[in-house]
């Protein structure tokens, strides 16, 4: 009963602040960005919890407008990446979408302090997707959305832009089992591969996982940021 | 592969069960059921003779399905059930179109095509509503039935679901079956790969293993080989891991009588632990359509081969 | 002295496995086909070939 009240009050939160960047990146208004955490105490475990679960993206409007990210929410952002390391038999998501937080710090000018500083810049490797089937490779690459930013140099990028036939296929896939999330985040990183087949109809289905998924705010934030990328300014 | 295993075990439940594709006297009822009665006969004839095409005589296989051809031939008394069965329906296609299956195999009666060629030279005949995937079927049997095609195959084809490169997600059930006929009348039954377009083999090598991996995962068994056998008829065949996984799908979903459910519903249905567990209506298509798949399939991998070996093709 | 709220959020984190949700695994496929109704005004009854033009499935002989 505990661990799921508690997962369900952390998906929650989740949720929360992926409308606050769905808002964000809608009207550019980085005030906002901050709203769900405005009101919690710093350090709060479970919000903290729940920006290391979104990720990156939640600093999507300051990444990708330029807003000035807001002072709460950078605190907890801080936290969160040095209360959260991946554990050392973590699985290449965890790892990646610690260092993709550490890389959207950095970019920011913030760059992490205390024991997370020295080893911050160090790249994963991306080995684990050099055998993946499409399937698990679109899998893989949704989950690690926040990645997908125009400019973006990573082993995982590279790894995506070597397959754009995949992940096309990966997102045919997810639309047809009716997985919002994954086609999404499938659609945002295909807005920047070269050599996506023509005939996948992008736009067409960034708009139809929007009219069918959109109404979960983690679908409607990779599609928000998919509509944002191709005008994107490179980082 | 996989691919051969389940055409053997396929064959032999379609050997065991011959007796079931016989014509019986609703046949020629007014009110009998030609889903239940020339369907099926068609459908054993035309994939009997795609087999027989593509097997080297030398290969068990084609003795066996040459003498399932025999026996379909049979049933419609060596052609005359066709001629009767015009002048009851001149004007209903399905009499043409399971013909056409028994022409392209070489079995033909010259009195049904003379009378069948009377009726398509009539403006109705060529206007029948119908799917415009079932339109490219007929044209494709007036032309195997030697009558002269009522259209153009790329006028007809542009109606299709196929034919107009829709987005692939958007592909559901009954758009995978329209477009695996269309492939089917475009390369009479996986004869001729070159028949279908370069763009819609681009599209289809694309688009085939999303298609493919989500109607194994529906369990729509059936649609999955029929998905196969258009792999097995593009001019060039997808990647063989695509096919890999693929058969070894198809093998898995096969009971050890060599039937494969039409649908995962039906082997929910089943009574565990019978030898025959389905309903004839339940897996004689899929069964069929895995045989046909499963030859294309070790068909067009042995041509690969020996173009590896440089022996001429 | 933290209080009680404070507590209570800490002993919710610790039962918390990030990880597991910073790795999701796939959730299962949903599989529907849309269905066709027969053209409206089209004569019930008898005609049942006129109510299911031509077979659900395109034929396959």
């Amino acid at each position: 009963m505990e661990q799921s009240s508690t997962s369900a009050l952390l998906q929650g939160t989740v949720l929360d602040l992926a409308s606050d960047v769905v808002s964000a990146l809608r009207s550019g208004d980085h005030v906002r960005a901050g709203g769900t955490l405005a009101g919690v105490s710093a350090g709060g475990g479970v919000a903290r919890a729940a920006v290391r679960v979104l990720g990156a993206d939640l600093l999507l409007p300051a990444t990708l407008l330029g807003c000035e990210p807001v002072p709460d929410q950078l605190t907890v952002f801080q936290d969160a990446v040095a209360a959260h390391p991946p554990r050392d038999d973590a699985a290449p998501t965890v790892v990646w979408s610690h260092w993709a937080m550490i890389r959207a710090l950095r970019r920011l000018g913030r760059p992490p302090t205390g024991p997370l500083a020295d080893d911050a810049g160090a790249e994963p490797d991306a080995r684990w997707l050099d055998d993946a089937g499409w399937q698990y490779l679109t899998h893989q690459l949704a989950v690690l959305a926040p990645l997908a930013l125009p400019g973006e140099e990573c082993a995982v990028m590279r790894a995506a832009r070597r397959r754009p036939v995949d992940v096309a296929r990966g997102f045919v896939r997810a639309v047809r089992r009716r997985d919002w999330q994954q086609a999404a985040g499938a659609g945002r990183w295909l807005t920047l591969l070269d050599g996506v087949p023509a005939t996948l109809g992008l736009e067409a289905g960034l708009d139809f996982v929007r009219l069918m998924g959109g109404s979960d705010p983690r679908v409607a934030l990779q599609l928000e940021a998919a509509r944002l990328m191709p005008a994107g300014v490179p980082l | 592969m996989s691919a051969r295993r389940v055409e053997e075990a396929a064959l032999d439940w379609v050997c065991a069960h011959r007796d079931r594709f016989a014509l019986g006297e609703d046949a020629l009822a007014a009110d009998g059921q030609v889903n239940r009665t020339w369907k099926p006969l068609g459908e054993l004839a035309q994939v009997c003779a795609s087999v027989s095409v593509g097997t080297p005589p030398s290969d068990p296989l084609h003795a066996r399905v040459t003498e399932l051809l025999d026996f379909a031939w049979q049933q419609t008394h060596k052609g005359e059930m066709f001629l009767l069965m015009q002048s009851l329906e001149p004007f209903a296609t399905y009499p043409l179109e399971v013909y056409a299956a028994f022409a392209s195999a070489g079995y033909r009666h010259h009195g049904y095509e003379a009378s069948a060629a009377v009726v398509a030279r009539t403006r109705g005949w060529r206007l029948t509503e119908q799917y415009p995937t079932r339109r490219l079927g007929v044209m494709e049997a007036e032309r195997r039935s030697g009558l002269r095609p009522h259209g153009k195959v790329p006028q007809a084809l542009v109606r299709t679901w196929l034919g107009g490169l829709p987005e692939p997600w958007t592909f559901e059930r009954a758009a995978g079956y329209a477009l695996t006929h269309v492939v089917f009348h475009l390369t009479e039954w996986g004869r001729t790969p070159q028949g279908v377009p370069p763009d819609l083999a681009d599209y289809l090598r694309h688009w085939l293993p999303p298609w493919l991996d989500t109607c194994f995962e529906a369990r729509m068994w059936d649609l999955s080989c029929e998905l196969l056998a258009v792999a097995a008829s593009l001019p060039s065949p997808p990647e063989p891991a695509v096919l890999e996984d693929a058969w070894q799908r198809v093998a898995a979903a096969q009971h050890a009588c060599g039937a494969i459910p039409e649908e995962g519903s039906a082997q929910h249905a089943a009574p565990p632990g019978q030898d025959d567990p389905y309903a004839f209506t339940d897996c004689y298509h899929s069964t069929l359509m895995a045989v046909f798949a499963a030859a294309l399939t070790t068909a067009r991998q042995s041509e690969v081969e020996r173009a590896g070996q440089g022996v001429p093709g | 002295m933290p209080s009680e709220d404070k507590v209570l959020e800490e002993v919710r984190t610790e039962n918390i496995d990030i990880e597991a949700v910073l790795d999701p695994v796939e959730p299962d496929g949903v599989f529907r086909d849309s269905r066709e109704c027969a053209a409206l005004a089209l004569q019930a009854g008898t005609t049942k070939l006129l109510l299911s033009p031509p077979t659900p499935r395109p034929k396959k002989g």
